[in-house]
């Protein structure tokens, strides 16, 4: 009902500003990657396993709301004309307990392809 | 205890300040915004790129060195600090997701070093896909959504430069705005207003200084007015409420003491009485400079005592506050206008839109009288489009035309309509017009200005909610009584009966069709709540913007401002502000941005001849007469006009000026003698006093005259009493029969100062409706162009007059050759 048509000028972005910005971005991801490595501590123990409670039932995502469990077409149309969204379940933790939290991925995120093509796989077995 | 009963201030802020707003660019959606996670910052960033290469987050983050954040608590993965699901390392650098080989499953894991931990494959994770959490320098847009195109467009347009500046400013002062960028210094010059804005926190940047500048120097004039060794005059309203008398003399300075102002009485105290001190409202202001006070507290009032009182005025900040809360919503409050109007008042090209409605079969409305063809077409045109000018040249009908065009909103069911302007004047004219459609008409007054008088009285809330007769009421009426009795009521019964009055006004209010205030009045906590789709602002072009801005920001969708650029704008009396541009009305920079205005083109006020010149020289020859010159004679009243049928004169003066006992203004008396001549020739042939206005630019001659005519009118004094003598800006709005013009100025060196506005001239030449005496000196006046063309005219029609009255001759003065307009 607000739609609004605005003419605007397109924004553009600096060159030298984003030249600039970029060499910021790379030090900053390199200075991480590089005291992550220089740290001399042992390789981390493994806290990996996936609670084999996820997929009993139904589940509640963190608003209570009921998110149903997987199945073939539980997607949600992201409105944008037949690209479909899919449901994952994240792990997280709050302190040391295990969360599980549900939330809609793109269809195309190479997270997305490589379980659906583990699982083609595997049917073909 | 002197604020008792005051409910002002509470609401303020309210919804200016959205934590989570992107401190960048203030975009507020929760599925859009992430909070930085350093213990020293903490501040929230949205994920959309704006105008740089990398979303506002990753910006910040990289600027600031931030390596930690957390997500909204209505985002899907709800309050959550992004961390790697194995170690627990926080750094969003290093992150990414992965998925499990069988199931939807997925998880947040570093790079560095979980990735490379073989063992991790054995378990049933693919870490083939790693998806890191930052991509193309932007939150993964599954996690943290971009803001939509038009979230964006609303959103502070912020520049990778600004971005560098403020994370700069962080580091040593973290609750830093972007605003503190764009303050000036003590004694810079303000910014000055733009025609166009980038957003709406520009315009905020521009206009809230102005803002504060004009409330600084308000409250220097005001504070600065204590007078001492007043006399009072006691006396107790029919609310049982102690009201003080008093003369309040003005000084040459522009203070107008107005009904509603705030005043404190001192009395210093004897040996009789203790020292004692009220706060009261202004009430009524009489010609002759006496105020009536109504004091707020009636308990130990000296109403034996009449001497030696102090007053002092009491400034209040409301208005400025109301105006600076508007911006706030303007810029954070997406809801506050539409997205065509917001785009629109910044000045950004829009698509033209159309209003969808269904438009009347006629265009009048019940109880007003038939509109002409002009009036019919504003209507009309209005209606159809979100944002229209109507302009109203004077005595063109735009209270008729306004209420016509509010009428058919409110039928439109769309909800409330809004109705303001900045004086009181006019809202209580449009309130009366618009309920004499038939539709239900709420004029909302100031708290304070409750006790004035008002001409609408029974369309006022306060007296509807006295009034409203229905058993629920009762109690309500039982406490009102008690306190009309007593004056006060206990404090328990105070609650309640503060309660009950709240909740009747509540009702009154939201069945209401029309809700009538002034625009700062729009403000008032008690709309808090009121949304307005449809808002008509009259005058409006007497109104700054930020003024103007207070009853748009409720919602409008349809706007509709009506006034006359080609009349006086707002007073502004910071000298600073108004040079930055604080006095251009939002109206003016709506005509600049080529908003066309809509004129109405028939004038009813003015003999056809005393309009020809205003027609000609400021509305292009556009105005026509919807009255005769037969309609505008006057029978009996026999003045010498020089010219029959041409009520008009220009009396040739020739009386030097004088600069004003303060020093701040000018008088001129032998200007101010012919005057009293005029009006005692008046008076003798039939005219009675309140037919006349004398207008002057200044307020040395505007108290000279007043002076002289009581001292040495030759008639009854009380006739001159009557008579109304006022600034030239104060008459805007209204109307008299004759009008008597001095000018005061006639130097042969110096300029002709307020003289100089031809938006001044304009008001002054169409407020007489039968006939206009200029008094002036055409060789100081011929030197500036407009005035050059005014002399040339009654030149040419031979009202150019000099002489007794009784024997007026034509003037052969010489005019001089004009000078290109200055200002
Ligand atoms: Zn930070
Ligand atoms: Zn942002
Ligand atoms: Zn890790």
């Amino acid at each position: 009902d607000d739609e609004v048509h605005v003419r605007q000028k397109v924004a553009e972005v600096d060159p030298l500003e984003a030249a600039d910005f970029d060499r910021e971005f790379r030090a900053l991801m390199q200075e991480s990657l590089d005291s992550r490595k220089l740290e001399l501590r042992a390789r981390p123990t493994l806290n990996m396993m996936i609670p084999m409670n996820i997929f009993e039932g139904s589940m509640k995502d963190h608003h209570g709301r009921e998110v149903e469990a997987e199945s073939g077409d539980d997607t949600m149309d992201d409105g944008e004309g037949g690209r479909k969204d899919v449901p994952v379940t994240v792990l997280v933790k709050r302190g040391n307990k295990q969360q599980t939290r549900h939330m809609y991925i793109p269809r195309d995120c190479s997270l997305v392809h490589s379980t659906k093509e583990k699982e083609a796989a595997e049917l073909e077995e | 205890e002197e604020n008792a009963g005051e409910e002002e201030g509470f609401e303020y802020g309210k919804g200016g300040f959205i934590e989570h707003a992107c401190k960048y660019c203030g975009v507020a959606n929760p599925a859009c915004v992430v909070r930085c996670n350093m213990p020293s910052c903490r501040k929230w960033f949205c994920n959309s790129r704006g105008n740089t290469s990398g979303s506002h987050i990753v910006n910040h983050l990289v600027r600031a060195k931030h390596k930690e954040v957390c997500l909204h608590k209505d985002s899907p993965l709800g309050e959550t600090i992004l961390e790697c699901y194995n170690c627990g390392c926080r750094n969003v650098f290093l992150l990414g997701f992965i998925s499990a080989k069988t199931e939807s499953v997925v998880v947040l894991l570093c790079r560095e070093p979980c990735l490379s931990v073989n063992a991790l494959k054995d378990m049933n994770w693919d870490l083939s896909q790693w998806c890191p959490l930052i991509d193309d320098r932007c939150f993964l847009q599954w996690l943290v959504k971009v803001p939509s195109e038009q979230e964006q467009l609303r959103a502070r347009q912020i520049s990778a430069q600004q971005i560098n500046k403020v994370e700069e400013l962080w580091k040593t002062n973290p609750d830093a705005t972007l605003e503190d960028l764009e303050k000036p210094g003590v004694d810079d010059e303000p910014q000055s207003v733009a025609l166009k804005y980038e957003d709406a926190y520009q315009y905020q940047n521009v206009f809230a200084p102005l803002i504060k500048l004009e409330a600084d120097y308000d409250k220097m004039m005001k504070e600065s007015q204590s007078k001492d060794n007043l006399t009072v005059r006691w006396d107790v309203g029919l609310n049982k409420k102690r009201v003080a008398y008093f003369v309040f003399p003005k000084e040459d300075n522009e203070l107008r003491l107005v009904p509603g102002d705030e005043l404190r009485l001192r009395y210093s105290g004897d040996a009789a009485h203790p020292t004692w001190q009220s706060v009261g409202h202004v009430i009524k202001l009489t010609a002759q400079e006496e105020v009536a006070l109504e004091l707020r507290a009636s308990q130990g009032v000296p109403v034996d005592v009449s001497h030696g009182f102090s007053v002092d005025f009491v400034w209040k900040s409301t208005s400025f506050d109301r105006m600076q809360n508007a911006m706030k919503s303007f810029a954070v409050d997406e809801t506050s206008v539409s997205g065509y109007i917001y785009h629109h008042l910044l000045g950004h090209e829009v698509e033209m839109q159309m209003v969808r409605n269904t438009l009347p079969r006629r265009f009048g409305a019940p109880g007003l009288p038939e509109l002409n063809a002009s009036q019919v077409f504003a209507v009309k045109s209005v209606l159809q489009k979100p944002i229209s000018l109507i302009q109203g040249p004077p005595g063109t009908g735009k209270t008729v035309t306004s209420a016509a065009i509010v009428y058919h909103m409110a039928k439109q069911g769309q909800g409330q309509v809004l109705v303001c302007a900045p004086s009181n004047v006019a809202v209580d004219q449009l309130a009366e017009k618009i309920s004499a459609t038939g539709l239900k008409v709420v004029r909302l007054c100031a708290k304070s200005r409750e006790a004035v008088s008002s001409p609408v009285e029974h369309l006022t809330l306060h007296y509807q909610v006295r009034h409203l007769d229905t058993s629920e009421k009762s109690e309500l009426h039982k406490l009102q009584q008690l306190k009309d009795e007593q004056g006060e009521l206990s404090s328990s019964d105070e609650k309640k009966y503060k309660s009950l009055k709240r909740a009747t006004e509540r009702e009154i209010t939201q069945s209401a069709d029309v809700i009538c205030c002034t625009c700062v009045g729009a403000g008032d906590p008690r709309l808090a709540n009121f949304r307005f789709r449809q808002v008509l602002i009259d005058e409006s072009t007497q109104s700054t913007e930020p003024e103007c801005l207070i009853p748009l920001v409720m919602g409008a969708k349809q706007i509709v401002l009506v006034g006359d650029h080609c009349q006086l704008g707002p007073v502004i009396m910071c000298k600073k502000a108004a040079r930055a541009g604080l006095a251009q009305s939002l109206f003016e920079r709506l005509v600049l941005l080529g908003v066309k205005p809509i004129r109405l083109q028939v004038q009813y006020r003015m003999h056809p001849a005393l309009s020809e010149f205003p027609s000609n020289s400021f509305y292009e020859g556009t105005l026509q007469n919807g009255v005769t010159i037969n309609e505008r004679q006057s029978p009996g009243i026999d003045f010498p006009w020089p010219v029959p049928n041409r009520p008009m004169f220009f009396y040739v003066q020739m009386g030097q000026e004088e600069i004003s006992a303060s020093g701040t203004s000018y008088l001129n008396r032998t200007e101010a003698a012919n005057v009293e001549k005029i009006v005692t020739t008046f008076l003798k042939s039939g005219v009675i006093p309140s037919q006349i206005g004398v207008i002057t630019p200044y307020e040395g001659q505007r108290a000279y005259i007043v002076n002289y005519m009581s001292r040495n009118g030759s008639l009854r004094q009380q006739l001159y009493k009557e008579l109304e003598v006022a600034s030239v800006d104060s008459f805007q709005g209204r109307e008299k029969d004759y009008i008597i013009l001095s000018c005061v100025r006639s130097n042969e060196h110096q300029g002709i100062g307020f003289l100089n506005d031809p938006r001044r001239l304009n008001v002054a030449l169409t407020r007489a409706r039968y006939g206009v005496v200029i008094l002036g000196n055409p060789k100081v006046l011929s030197k500036q162009l407009l005035w050059n063309g005014l002399l040339t005219h009654y030149k040419e029609h031979e009202c150019l007059v000099e002489g007794p009255l009784n024997n007026l001759k034509q003037s052969m003065v010489q005019f001089q050759k004009p000078k290109k307009m200055y200002n």
